[in-house]
């Protein structure tokens, strides 16, 4: 089991996953018109390529950045030993060799991996990057100053559990040995056939210990890719990258890094970065956002403009909404309730009241429906498109309910568009059509967040969402239903309390395999049978759309981020 | 009666207690300004509407919550399918983005929240406001010293921030309207409370009342009897004035989202949920908005006019019952001749 110290790390990480994805996995297009914009001729080298965000790149520091596959703008400071494809679509989400030759070398049971470095890896300074720097950069995220990084490592490598890092604990971790310059091996305690996943964080990233000058690094972190950073004010709310002479795509095939400068500018109001991409004027004509989708009403607008509607990248993380029930609590305890609830959900209120069918696609299967993670489409309770008022009535009569039943919906009071009052009363008015009355508890955003995740005070009916850490079903389903992952003092987030025997078992089984697409087809069929037991009713999946300044061309939108990749864009 | 017993009570007789003739007065001062008299005719129109929402929308074929997803283009972002916002002959104002609801039935039980918060927290703030006011007045000095600083302190909070507060500790069983109402009446009666103390001050030195306690009557019998009467027209003045001030104030916390909670309907929270929209579907905005403003623009207006026909130097300037406005005609008539 988990730590509750480290759990908690995760909350985090959910809490800020749309920011996460910031960091990572923003926004995004990856359909025609970006094929248009980008397909035909070599793109245009050089110019300043503008960010327009509301997050600051705070904690500029790879042991504690929390991304999905190395982050956005870190990603074009920070290599890392594998990184994800950078492709449209489906292609997107697989995982490439970065600083490594190859996406790693397993064991027989996937318990120790290898890696060698490519040849010519060079630092912004020209000296050249050592497989002893990886190792020291991991160590370092364990070290408690330099906290924020998934829990992932902590878990996995062998002993690492209560190690301190490097300043502290001189010695290192001995499940990373570096035999030589360009080798490095990493030994775990328990089978992970995701590793290579793992390995496109940015704790996988060089840092070269003489250059290491503990919390004050984010503020010049040596740069292993195509850019180094030349400004960083107000704590990562104005980023200037500028070009690494020492970087090159010889030794680097998934970064283009068309622009020479990248100006990054956050702490801007949402409205305001959506309206001046709109708008494209200036310098903003080449300006992209890496965190800020189009909401409902600015998508309507921007709809009903067809020069606006040319610039909107469109892409899918996965990501899933949800309604979570705790089967301790009366009466979802009974199977039946649940069951009916699935029934009477109306999946298309629920869809606008999430932005609409362009923001929102309906979900009847816990994991998100991509490739990667191993989508098997079921309906196990099929509510149609506006719900089977008629079949949850009957189920209620069955489960002792018959003239109906009154229960308390649990939701934050942010406007998010997620866990949201809107989605709330959206499913209030549905289920009112099979005899459930639900009363609103709306609760402000932290204490909604502690109440759910803690066992003593969650509640029995509440609204929730999960992303994935990486595209595949184990980061998915494995916090949420393995029941050795249930954290009774601390955060915790197997919300229907889980503890199934054969879930469990199967879960160790699959981390064992190092075929990922076997592993995916395997945690598509774990999650069909664990949805049998109604624990949650899924009910959307976002979309994301985002916003481009005319200047932008070459929009490469994965379907592992879902945004826009700024590694790729060019500008006129 | 009201003579005869005005007749028995051997000291204060000649007060112009506001009686009969008071109140007759008052109205005819009220009636002579035009503006007070639309406000007021727009404040009956909404109370009307408030009151008889459930009629009027039954009369429309609609009710405030229920979803119309037919009635919204889901793919662009649910914004209402129609000119105007979705107007029709089903629905007199539009539908909102989203979820396709109807807006004049949200916006006619809007007017039942926002109405019906505001009236019960002048209600709470007037009667907190005379309570303390003539306690403090009529007390001693320590009592006095004590309910002055009190009542200090209570102007000196800032409304927005402690409602927003108060709002956020109590748990969210609590019936929330009631709790609105609470909170605006319990911070802002501290100028009302001044204001009764002063008038309260003045009146006590007042012959008649010194009359009422040579004569040996009790306290609570003088300021029934001798002092409440006296306190009517600040008090009506300062209350008819309350009302669009707590009306902006339920308006602004439920735009916080720590007002009404939804699906209740409610003029502030419909502006929170249409500020995004003022662009795609302007009239979401708009509606809730103007009626805002119309509301609380009757309201303040009636309010000065209350003031106007109740202050005697105000009213004289309005001629009423004088006979000087057919002079003052005249002469203007006589002027444009002999020009």
């Amino acid at each position: 089991m988990r730590q509750p110290s480290v759990i908690a790390r995760r909350v985090a990480a959910a809490s800020v996953s749309l920011v996460v994805a910031a960091g990572a996995a923003a926004c995004g297009p990856k359909d025609n018109d970006a094929k248009g914009s980008g397909g035909d001729s070599t793109p245009h080298k050089g110019g300043t390529l503008t960010v327009l965000n509301s997050e600051p790149q705070t904690d500029f520091d790879p042991a504690r950045l929390y991304t999905s596959g190395g982050g956005n703008v870190p990603s074009l400071v920070f290599r890392t030993l594998t990184t994800r494809n950078r492709e449209n679509g489906a292609a997107g989400a697989k995982v490439v060799p970065d600083l490594a030759t190859d996406t790693g070398r397993p064991n027989k049971d996937a318990t120790v991996w290898t890696y060698t470095l490519k040849k010519g890896l060079k630092y912004e300074d020209g000296t050249p990057i050592t497989s002893a720097d990886i190792k020291y950069g991991i160590e370092r995220s364990f070290a408690p100053e330099l906290s924020g990084g998934a829990p992932y490592l902590r878990d996995w490598l062998a002993g690492a559990a209560d190690y301190q890092g490097p300043y502290k604990d001189k010695k290192g971790l001995s499940a990373i040995e570096t035999p030589d310059e360009r080798t490095i091996v990493f030994h775990l305690d328990k089978p992970e056939g995701e590793f290579p996943f793992l390995a496109t964080q940015t704790q996988f990233t060089p840092v070269p210990k003489a250059k290491d000058t503990g919390t004050k690094y984010e503020e010049h972190p040596v740069s292993s890719g195509p850019y180094k950073v030349v400004k960083n004010e107000n704590d990562g709310e104005h980023v200037v990258l500028e070009r690494n002479t020492n970087w090159s795509t010889a030794v680097d095939a998934e970064r283009k890094a068309y622009p020479d400068t990248i100006d990054v500018r956050s702490g801007l109001d949402s409205s305001v970065i959506n309206q001046r991409l709109s708008a494209s004027q200036g310098a903003d004509a080449a300006a992209v956002t890496t965190d800020t989708n189009l909401g409902p009403a600015e998508l309507a607008k921007v709809t009903g403009d067809k020069e606006l509607a040319a610039r909107v990248g469109t892409g899918h993380f996965g990501y899933t909404n949800y309604i979570a029930f705790n089967p301790k609590v009366k009466p979802f305890d009974n199977p039946k309730v649940r069951q009916a609830i699935s029934y009477a959900v109306d999946r298309s209120s629920v869809v606008n009241a999430a932005g609409g069918s362009a923001l929102a696609e309906p979900a009847t299967t816990f994991l998100p429906d991509q490739k990667s993670f191993g989508y098997t489409p079921y309906d196990l309770f099929p509510a149609g498109k506006t719900g089977n008022a008629a079949k949850a009535k009957e189920l209620l009569a069955q489960a002792g309910f018959k003239n109906g039943l009154t229960v308390t919906l649990t939701h934050s009071n942010d406007k998010n568009f997620e866990t949201s009052p809107e989605i709330a009363t959206a499913l209030q008015d549905a289920l009112k059509k099979a005899g459930i009355t639900v009363k609103l508890q709306g609760l402000e955003d932290n204490d909604y967040r502690d109440k759910i995740h803690s066992v003593k005070t969650e509640p029995g009916f509440f609204l929730a969402h999960w992303g994935a850490d990486w595209p595949s079903g184990g980061p998915f389903l494995a916090p949420i239903f393995d029941g050795r992952q249930i954290v009774n003092d601390g955060a915790n987030f197997n919300t229907g309390l889980l503890n199934d025997k054969s879930v469990n078992d199967e879960i160790d089984a699959i981390n064992k395999l190092t075929d990922l697409d076997a592993a995916a087809k395997r945690w598509g069929a774990l999650d069909k049978k664990i949805g049998e037991q109604a624990l949650v009713v899924p009910l959307f999946h976002p979309v994301y759309k985002r916003l481009y300044g005319s200047d932008v061309k070459n929009i490469v939108i994965s379907d592992w981020t879902g945004v826009l990749d700024i590694s790729q864009v060019a500008v006129k | 009666m009201s003579e005869a017993l005005v007749a028995s009570q051997p000291p204060g007789t000649d007060t112009p207690v506001p009686g009969a003739s008071g109140a007759r007065q008052f109205w005819r001062r009220l009636r002579a300004q035009r503006a007070a008299l639309v406000a007021a005719a727009v404040v009956a129109l909404l109370v009307l509407v408030a009151l008889a929402a459930p009629l009027l929308t039954a009369l429309e074929g609609q009710d405030p919550t229920t979803y119309h997803p037919s009635l919204i283009d889901s793919a662009r972002g649910g914004v209402p399918i129609g000119s105007f916002g979705g107007i029709s002959a089903d629905h007199w104002l539009g539908v909102e983005p989203q979820t396709g609801r109807d807006l004049f039935a949200r916006l006619a039980y809007g007017a039942r929240v926002s109405l019906a918060v505001a009236l019960a927290a002048t209600v709470l703030q007037v009667f907190l406001g005379i309570v303390i006011g003539v306690a403090s007045a009529l007390g001693n000095r320590w009592v006095d010293q004590l309910l002055s600083r009190v009542t200090d302190i209570i102007v000196a909070l800032p409304l927005m921030i402690m409602s927003l507060a108060l709002l956020a500790i109590v748990p969210s069983s609590f019936p929330r309207p009631v709790l609105v109402s609470l909170v605006i009446g319990l911070i802002a009666w501290g100028n009302i409370a001044k204001i009764v103390r002063a008038q309260t001050l003045t009146l006590k030195g007042l012959d008649y009342v010194l009359a009422a306690r040579l004569s040996g009557w009790g306290a609570w019998r003088i300021a029934r009897r001798e002092l409440l009467p006296g306190l009517a027209a600040p008090v009506i003045t300062y209350a008819a004035l309350l009302v669009p001030t707590n009306i902006s104030a339920e308006a602004a916390l439920s735009f916080l989202g720590v007002g009404v909670k939804p699906p209740t309907p409610s003029w502030g929270q419909m502006l929170t949920a249409a500020d995004v929209w003022y662009q795609a579907a302007p009239q979401y905005l708009l509606l809730p908005a103007g009626a805002l403003f119309v509301t609380v623009l009757a309201l303040t207006v009636l309010g000065d006019g209350v003031r106007t026909a109740l202050d005697p130097r105000a009213a004289s300037r309005l001629r009423v019952g004088t006979g000087r406005r057919n002079e003052t005609g005249g002469a203007g008539t006589g002027k444009e001749e002999t020009s």
